[in-house]
C-alpha cells in the first residue's frame, strides 16, 4: 500500500513538472510573439528544456509500466511515442533562424500537449488522493465510510 | 533602451513595453517611455486627435486663412476638422484634399471607388469627385494644385475602369468600340491610360480583323518585322484536312485592343460568333488561341506569337506617373499596385500579394537618395505607429499639426520644424525639404538609435590553406586581389582587418602595427577553441598597412608546399566568431573542400541516387549539422554578415555552408572545379566587388504599412528578428527581400495604402542613417484591376523564393508542381472573370501585364535550383544557385530566368567605325533552337554566364578573326582573347559592354561550337528554356498544359 502511494507521489511532481515545463514554454513563445524576446533568447529558454522534458515524460511512462497501471501507461504512450519520433527525426529543439516560421506550429503543439499534461495530472490527484485515502485509513474505517 | 539596435547586442534586453515600437527613440532612463502603447485615457490630451467637437472651438481664423472657396480652398489650412465639415453627397467639401487618410472619421467615402480613384484626395479636384459627375467642362478647375494636367486628369480616367472591362457584347453597332461606353471623358481618358495607348487607332466599322494586319504582338513587339509572317493555318497543323479556312493567322492580339480581339474571334474556324455581337467589346485581355483542328492531333497555333520578354523587365510605370512622390520601383515593388479592399478579393487573387524590397538599390547618376539632417529637432515621426515623416504626411492647424498618413495619427509640428502653410495647405518651405517632396530620403539618425558608437567597417578573412588551395592557384588570387583592394576598402580610416588560416588546425597572425612581419601563431587544439592573444588579430588597417601587405605577399607562398587534406572548418569559424564578436562586421570564407574535423564536420552525402524522388530528398538541400544555423543566428546576433566563397570540384555542401550565409545576409560565391588561369579574372572581380561596394552595417530593416494589412512572411537571406524585423549585419546594393502580405481586416475602409521601408544602418563612415522608402498604393473592390496593376516582375521574384524555399523541405517535383498550379489557379480565377461575358472557346486568356508569367513560371521551373532530376544538376550548384536566386533584385532575376540570346555575327561584319554603337545587337531572340541559325555566332548572356555559340557554318573568316589561329581547334581549350584585329576588337568592346552592364557579378566567357558534345548542351542547349528537354516540356507544351489545366474544374 506504501509503495502504491509512494507512485503516485512521485507521478504527482513529475506531471506537475511537466505541466510547469510546457506551460514556461509556451509563455515564451507568446512573448516572442508579442516582442517581448528575442528569438535568441527564447529558443536557448525552451531548448533547455527540452530534453528534459522528454526525459520525464518518457520515465513517467515507464514507470506505469513497470508498475502495472495499464490505462495510465496507455495514456501516456502516444506523446512517449511522438517523443522518440522527434527526437529521431532531430526536430525536436526550436531552430532560432526560422522561428518565426514555425511559431504558429509550436505553439498548437505546445497547447495540446499543455491540454494532454493538465489531463494525466489530474488523473495522477485522483489517483492519489484516492490511494492516500486508502492508505490512512483501515478496511474496517473504509467499510464506515460507504 | 527601447531601440531596434537594442536588440542587436549582447545582453539583448527585454523589452520595455509590449507596443513600444523598435523604432522608438530611447527615452532618457527613468523616464516611461511616452509612446508606449496606444494613447489612454491619462494622456489623452495630448495624444488623441481632436475629437470633432472639440476642434470647434479652437479654429484658429487666423489671417491665413481665406474665405472658404471650393475652388482655391483645396487644401485649406484653417480648417483643423476636415470630418465634421464634411456633409455627404453635398458638393465635395474642399477639405477632402487634405483630409485623406482620414475617411475613417468622416462621413461615409464615397461608395469604393472604382480602383484607384484615391489618387484623388491627394490633388485638389472638387469639381469630379466620383462617378456620377458628368465629364468635367475641361481641366482648368482641378489645377489649383502644383500638378501638371496629365495629373490631375488621371483620376478622372479610373471611373472608367468598369466600362473597359466587359460591357454586354451586344450593346451597340457603333462602329467606335469605346464610343458604347461613355461619352466623351472616355476618350480622353484613353489617351492617358498606359493600357491604352494604341488603343485609339480609327478602326473600320465592321470586321476590322480580316486583313490580319495588327498593330503590334505581345511578345514580339519590334521584332516581328524581321520575322516570317505568321503561318497561315493550314499549314502548321497536322495531316487530316481542317476545314478549309482563309489564311487568318491564328494566333492573337494585342494590347487590350478592341479591333484585335474581334479580329480574333472571328478567326477561329471552332468559334464563329455572329459579328454583330462581337462589335462593340472592349476588353483587356490578351489570349491565345489554343483551339486544335478537330480531328487533328496536333496544336494549330504558331509558338512564334507567343509572347516573351524580349525587351528585358518592363517596370509599370502607371503607377509612378500617378504618384509621383512614390520611391522609386528599384526600391520596392508591390506585386500588384491594387491592394484588394476585401479578404474575399484577396483570396480570389491567387497570384502572391506582397513587395520586394531592395532598400540600397544603385542610383544612377543625379538620382541620389538625399540625405537629410534634422539637428536637433529630432526626426519626426508619428508617435503612435513610428511612421517617418514623408510625402503623405498632410498638415493641418496652420501647420502646427500633421496627420500620420498609415495611422491618421495628428501630431505635433515640433517648433523647430514648424513652417505656415499656404493657401492650399501645402508647406511654405516645401521645395526645402526633400521629405515632403520624395519618396526615398536618407535621415541622419541621432544618437538614441545607437546602443553603442557606430561599428567601423571591419572585414575578416577565413582562408582554406590545405593542398586544394594552393593548387588551384585560389590562394595567390585571393591574396592579391585582397591587396589591391586596401586602398578601396570603404570607411578609411577606422576600417580593420583580420586573418586567420586553417587546414587541420588554426593558424592566427598578429597584425600589431608596431610589427614589421605578421607573427603567425598555430593553434592545434581543435575541441577547446582559445584565441592565442586578446588583441591585434583584428587591427586598424591604416595603422597596419605595412604588416597587412607583407603578410599577403607571404600568404601564398607561406603555404605552397602544405599538403594537408583536412580542413578544421568549423573551429576556424568559432574562432573567427570569438575575434569579431566584439564589433562584429563581415566575414569573408574561403573554403577549397568538405569540413573534416572539428565542430561543424560533414560528411560526403548526396551520391546516393536512391533518394532522389523520396520523401527524404530535400534533407540533401538543408544544413546537415545543426551546428551551422547555430553559428549563423550566433553570428547575426553580434552583427556578423557572412559571404561564402567555394572553390572545390567535389562535393563540399554548400547545403551547409551557404546556410551561414543565408541567415546573416550574406551570398554565396561559387566556382567549381576553380582554376586560376580560368576562373581567375571572375574571382578578381566579384571578391573585388564583393570589398569595395558600399555596405551597411548592423542594419535593422521593417516595413510598415496601413491599418488593416500585415506583412505576414518574408523571403531572402537574413534572419528575422522579431515577427517584422529583418536583421541584415551587412547588406549592400546587391540585396533585394521578398515579402507577403494579408489582410487582417476583412473589409478595408481607407482608399490608399501606405508602405514604409526603413532600413536602420550604419554607413561605412561611421554615420547611423536611416533610408526611408515611402509608397502609396491605391485599394480597389474589383479583380480585374488588381490583374491590371499586377507586376511579372516582382510576382516572378516571389514565386522564384518560394519554390526554393519549397525545395527545402519538399521534393523537387512538388517545389514544381506548386509553382504550376499557383499560375493555373490564377489564370483560372481571369478567365472565370472573363468567361461570362465572352465565349473565350479554348483561348488562353491572360491580362496583358502578366503576358510573361506562363513563361517566366517556366523559367522558374528550369532554373538550376528546381530543373530536372539528379543528373541535371549537381547538389552544390543547385544549392549555391538557390542561395543567390533568394538575394537577386528584380532585374537581375530576370535576366537570369530568360537570359538574352543575341547574334552578333552580322553586326560584326558590318563595317563601322564606331564600336560604340552596341544598339544593332540589342535584338533579343527568343530562346530557342530554331533561333539558332548553324551561321550564325551568338551571345548567350544571363548575368552569371557569357556563352558564345559558334554555328558549324560560321564563315571560317570571322572564327579566325575572333580566335586567332586556334579557331580549328575544341574550343574548350581556346582562351578567348582580343586578337589585334578589328573585328576582335569590337566584338571584346561588346562582351565589355555587356559585363559592364552588370557589375554585381563578372560573367565568365565560355566558347562553344555547334555540335560539340557534350559542352554545347551543357552550357547552352540546357538553357534554351523553350525547347523541351529531357522530362521537361517546351514552351508550346508547357502553354497547352496549363491550358488544359485551366480548362478542368
Amino acid at each position: 500500500m506504501a509503495w502504491d502511494l509512494l507512485l503516485w507521489i512521485i507521478s504527482f511532481f513529475v506531471s506537475l513538472a511537466l505541466v510547469a515545463s510546457v506551460f514556461y514554454q509556451v509563455i515564451c513563445l507568446t512573448d516572442l510573439e508579442a516582442d517581448y524576446l528575442n528569438p535568441f533568447e527564447t529558443s536557448t529558454r525552451i531548448n533547455r528544456l527540452v530534453i528534459p522534458e522528454f526525459i520525464l515524460q518518457g520515465s513517467l511512462c515507464l514507470l506505469f509500466l513497470f508498475t502495472w497501471h495499464w490505462v495510465f501507461f496507455l495514456v501516456a504512450l502516444p506523446v512517449t511515442v511522438y517523443h522518440a519520433m522527434l527526437y529521431n527525426d532531430r526536430r525536436y529543439l526550436i531552430d532560432v533562424t526560422e522561428v518565426f516560421r514555425a511559431i504558429s506550429f509550436e505553439k498548437k503543439f505546445r497547447f495540446t500537449k499543455l491540454g494532454f499534461y493538465i489531463f494525466l495530472f489530474i488523473m495522477v490527484v485522483f489517483r492519489l488522493t484516492l490511494s492516500a485515502v486508502y492508505s490512512f485509513t483501515e478496511d474496517d474505517d473504509l467499510l464506515h465510510l460507504f | 533602451m527601447g531601440t531596434e539596435n537594442n536588440k542587436g547586442y549582447p545582453k539583448f534586453p527585454a523589452r520595455p513595453a509590449p507596443s513600444s515600437s523598435p523604432y522608438a527613440s530611447a527615452p532618457p532612463p527613468g523616464i516611461p517611455p511616452p509612446s508606449g502603447g496606444p494613447p489612454t485615457g491619462s494622456d489623452a490630451v495630448g495624444f488623441r486627435p481632436f475629437p470633432p467637437s472639440a476642434s470647434q472651438p479652437i479654429r484658429p481664423f487666423t489671417p491665413s486663412g481665406p474665405p472658404p472657396a471650393p475652388q482655391v480652398g483645396a487644401m485649406r489650412p484653417a480648417q483643423p476638422s476636415p470630418f465634421v465639415s464634411q456633409i455627404p453627397g453635398s458638393r465635395p467639401p474642399p477639405p477632402s484634399s487634405n483630409s485623406f487618410p482620414s475617411t475613417a472619421y468622416g462621413p461615409p467615402p464615397p461608395p469604393p471607388p472604382p480602383p484607384g480613384a484615391a489618387p484623388f484626395q491627394r490633388f485638389p479636384s472638387p469639381p469630379f469627385p466620383t462617378t456620377q459627375n458628368p465629364p468635367p467642362q475641361g481641366p482648368p478647375q482641378t489645377l489649383a494644385g502644383h500638378f501638371s494636367p496629365p495629373m490631375s486628369l488621371r483620376p478622372q480616367q479610373q471611373p472608367m475602369a468598369p466600362v473597359t472591362m466587359g460591357p454586354p457584347p451586344q450593346s451597340t453597332t457603333s462602329g467606335l468600340p469605346g464610343a458604347n461606353a461613355s461619352p466623351s471623358p472616355a476618350d480622353f481618358n484613353m489617351a492617358a491610360r498606359p493600357g491604352f495607348q494604341q488603343s485609339m487607332p480609327p478602326v473600320t466599322p465592321s470586321y476590322p480583323g480580316v486583313g490580319g494586319s495588327q498593330p503590334s504582338f505581345p511578345g514580339y513587339p519590334s521584332k516581328q518585322v524581321s520575322q516570317p509572317p505568321p503561318m497561315p493555318f493550314q499549314s502548321s497543323q497536322g495531316p487530316p484536312g481542317p476545314p478549309p479556312v482563309s489564311s487568318y493567322p491564328p494566333h492573337t492580339g494585342g494590347f487590350a485592343q478592341r479591333p484585335n480581339i474581334v479580329a480574333q474571334q472571328n478567326l477561329h474556324p471552332s468559334y464563329a460568333p455572329p459579328t454583330s455581337n462581337v462589335q462593340g467589346l472592349v476588353e483587356d485581355f490578351n489570349s491565345l488561341s489554343l483551339a486544335s483542328i478537330p480531328g487533328s492531333m496536333e496544336p494549330g497555333l504558331d509558338h512564334r506569337s507567343f509572347p516573351r520578354p524580349l525587351d528585358g523587365d518592363v517596370e509599370p510605370n502607371s503607377f509612378a506617373e500617378m504618384y509621383p512622390m512614390n520611391c522609386h520601383s528599384r526600391y520596392l515593388r508591390l506585386t500588384t499596385s491594387a491592394i484588394p479592399n476585401s479578404q474575399s478579393l484577396a483570396s480570389r487573387w491567387h497570384l502572391p500579394l506582397g513587395a520586394v524590397v531592395c532598400p540600397l538599390a544603385e542610383t544612377p547618376e543625379g538620382e541620389e537618395v538625399p540625405l537629410i539632417d534634422f539637428g536637433s529637432t529630432g526626426i519626426i515621426r508619428c508617435r503612435r505607429c513610428r511612421t517617418y515623416v514623408n510625402p503623405y504626411v498632410t498638415f493641418t492647424d496652420s501647420g502646427r499639426k500633421w496627420r500620420c498618413n498609415i495611422c491618421s495619427m495628428l501630431n505635433d509640428v515640433p517648433g523647430e520644424y514648424f513652417s505656415h502653410l499656404d493657401a492650399n495647405g501645402r508647406r511654405m518651405d516645401m521645395d526645402q525639404r526633400p521629405e515632403l517632396t520624395k519618396g526615398s530620403v536618407e535621415i541622419i539618425a541621432p544618437t538614441e538609435y545607437m546602443v553603442r558608437p557606430p561599428m567601423p567597417p571591419i572585414y575578416f578573412f577565413l582562408i582554406d590553406v590545405s593542398i586544394s588551395a594552393t593548387k588551384s592557384g585560389m590562394l595567390e588570387v585571393v591574396a592579391q586581389t585582397i591587396k589591391s583592394c586596401l586602398d578601396n576598402l570603404p570607411g578609411y580610416p577606422r576600417t580593420q582587418i583580420g586573418f586567420i588560416t586553417y587546414d587541420s588546425t588554426l593558424h592566427f597572425y598578429n597584425m600589431k602595427s608596431s610589427l614589421s612581419q605578421p607573427q603567425m601563431m598555430v593553434v592545434t587544439d581543435l575541441d577547446d577553441i582559445f584565441l592565442p592573444l586578446p588583441d591585434d588579430l583584428l587591427v586598424n588597417l591604416s595603422e597596419s598597412r605595412t604588416v597587412v601587405e607583407a603578410f599577403l605577399d607571404s600568404l601564398p607562398m607561406m603555404f605552397q608546399d602544405n599538403v594537408n587534406v583536412e580542413s578544421a572548418f568549423g573551429p576556424a569559424l568559432r574562432a573567427a566568431f570569438m575575434v569579431m564578436n566584439q564589433l562584429g562586421g563581415k566575414l569573408l570564407i574561403f573554403q577549397n573542400s568538405l569540413p573534416s574535423l572539428g565542430a561543424g564536420r560533414l560528411k560526403l552525402r548526396g551520391d546516393d541516387p536512391r533518394v532522389y524522388g523520396t520523401d527524404k530528398e530535400y534533407a540533401l538541400r538543408v544544413a546537415e549539422d545543426p551546428f551551422y544555423k547555430q553559428m549563423a543566428a550566433d553570428c547575426t546576433k553580434f552583427q556578423i554578415g557572412i559571404n561564402v566563397y567555394a572553390f572545390s570540384d567535389k562535393y563540399t555542401d554548400i547545403a551547409s555552408l551557404g546556410t551561414l550565409a543565408k541567415y546573416t545576409g550574406g551570398q554565396v560565391y561559387y566556382y567549381p572545379g576553380f582554376q586560376s588561369s580560368v576562373h581567375g579574372d571572375k574571382l578578381r572581380h566579384e571578391l573585388a566587388r564583393d570589398l569595395t561596394r558600399e555596405t551597411a552595417w548592423e542594419a535593422v530593416m521593417r516595413i510598415r504599412c496601413g491599418k488593416g494589412i500585415r506583412f505576414t512572411s518574408y523571403h531572402g537571406n537574413f534572419m528575422l528578428r522579431s515577427t517584422d524585423l529583418l536583421a541584415l549585419p551587412a547588406v549592400d546594393c546587391d540585396k533585394a527581400y521578398a515579402m507577403q502580405l494579408s489582410l487582417e481586416e476583412t473589409l478595408l475602409t481607407t482608399q490608399t495604402v501606405y508602405f514604409q521601408v526603413a532600413l536602420l544602418y550604419t554607413a561605412s563612415c561611421g554615420e547611423r542613417r536611416i533610408r526611408v522608402h515611402t509608397s502609396v498604393a491605391p485599394v480597389v473592390a474589383d479583380l480585374g484591376e488588381m490583374y491590371r496593376q499586377a507586376d511579372t516582375g516582382s510576382i516572378v521574384s516571389l514565386y522564384a523564393r518560394l519554390a526554393i524555399e519549397k525545395s527545402m523541405s519538399a521534393k523537387l517535383d512538388d517545389a514544381r508542381n506548386a509553382i504550376q498550379q499557383k499560375i493555373v489557379k490564377a489564370l483560372k480565377e481571369y478567365r472565370n472573370l472573363h468567361a461570362v461575358q465572352h465565349r473565350l472557346g479554348s483561348r488562353l486568356i491572360y491580362p496583358e501585364t502578366l503576358k510573361f508569367l506562363p513563361l517566366y513560371g517556366l523559367a522558374i521551373i528550369k532554373s538550376t535550383p528546381l530543373q530536372g532530376g539528379p543528373a541535371d544538376a549537381s547538389l552544390d550548384e543547385r544549392c549555391a544557385a538557390g542561395f543567390t536566386m533568394m538575394a537577386l533584385p528584380v532585374k537581375k532575376l530576370l535576366k537570369l530566368l530568360y537570359p538574352n540570346l543575341i547574334r552578333v555575327d552580322e553586326w560584326l561584319l558590318k563595317p563601322s567605325a564606331d564600336h560604340d554603337d552596341l544598339r544593332d545587337v540589342s535584338n533579343r531572340l527568343p530562346l530557342a533552337a530554331e533561333s539558332l541559325d548553324s551561321r550564325g555566332l551568338y551571345i548567350y548572356d544571363d548575368g552569371f554566364r557569357l556563352v558564345l555559340w559558334f554555328g558549324r557554318m560560321l564563315s571560317p573568316d570571322i572564327a579566325k578573326n575572333l580566335l586567332g589561329n586556334d579557331f580549328a581547334a575544341e574550343l574548350s581549350r581556346v582562351t578567348f582573347q582580343e586578337q589585334g584585329n578589328g573585328m576582335s576588337k569590337k566584338l571584346m568592346s561588346l562582351v565589355k559592354k555587356l559585363r559592364e552592364n552588370d557589375p554585381s557579378y563578372h560573367p565568365m566567357c565560355f566558347l562553344v561550337r555547334q555540335g560539340e558534345q557534350p559542352r554545347e548542351g551543357f552550357l547552352l542547349l540546357r538553357h534554351l528554356i523553350e525547347d523541351q528537354m529531357g522530362g521537361s516540356s517546351g514552351y508550346v507544351d508547357w502553354i497547352l498544359q496549363l491550358q488544359r489545366q485551366i480548362q478542368q474544374n
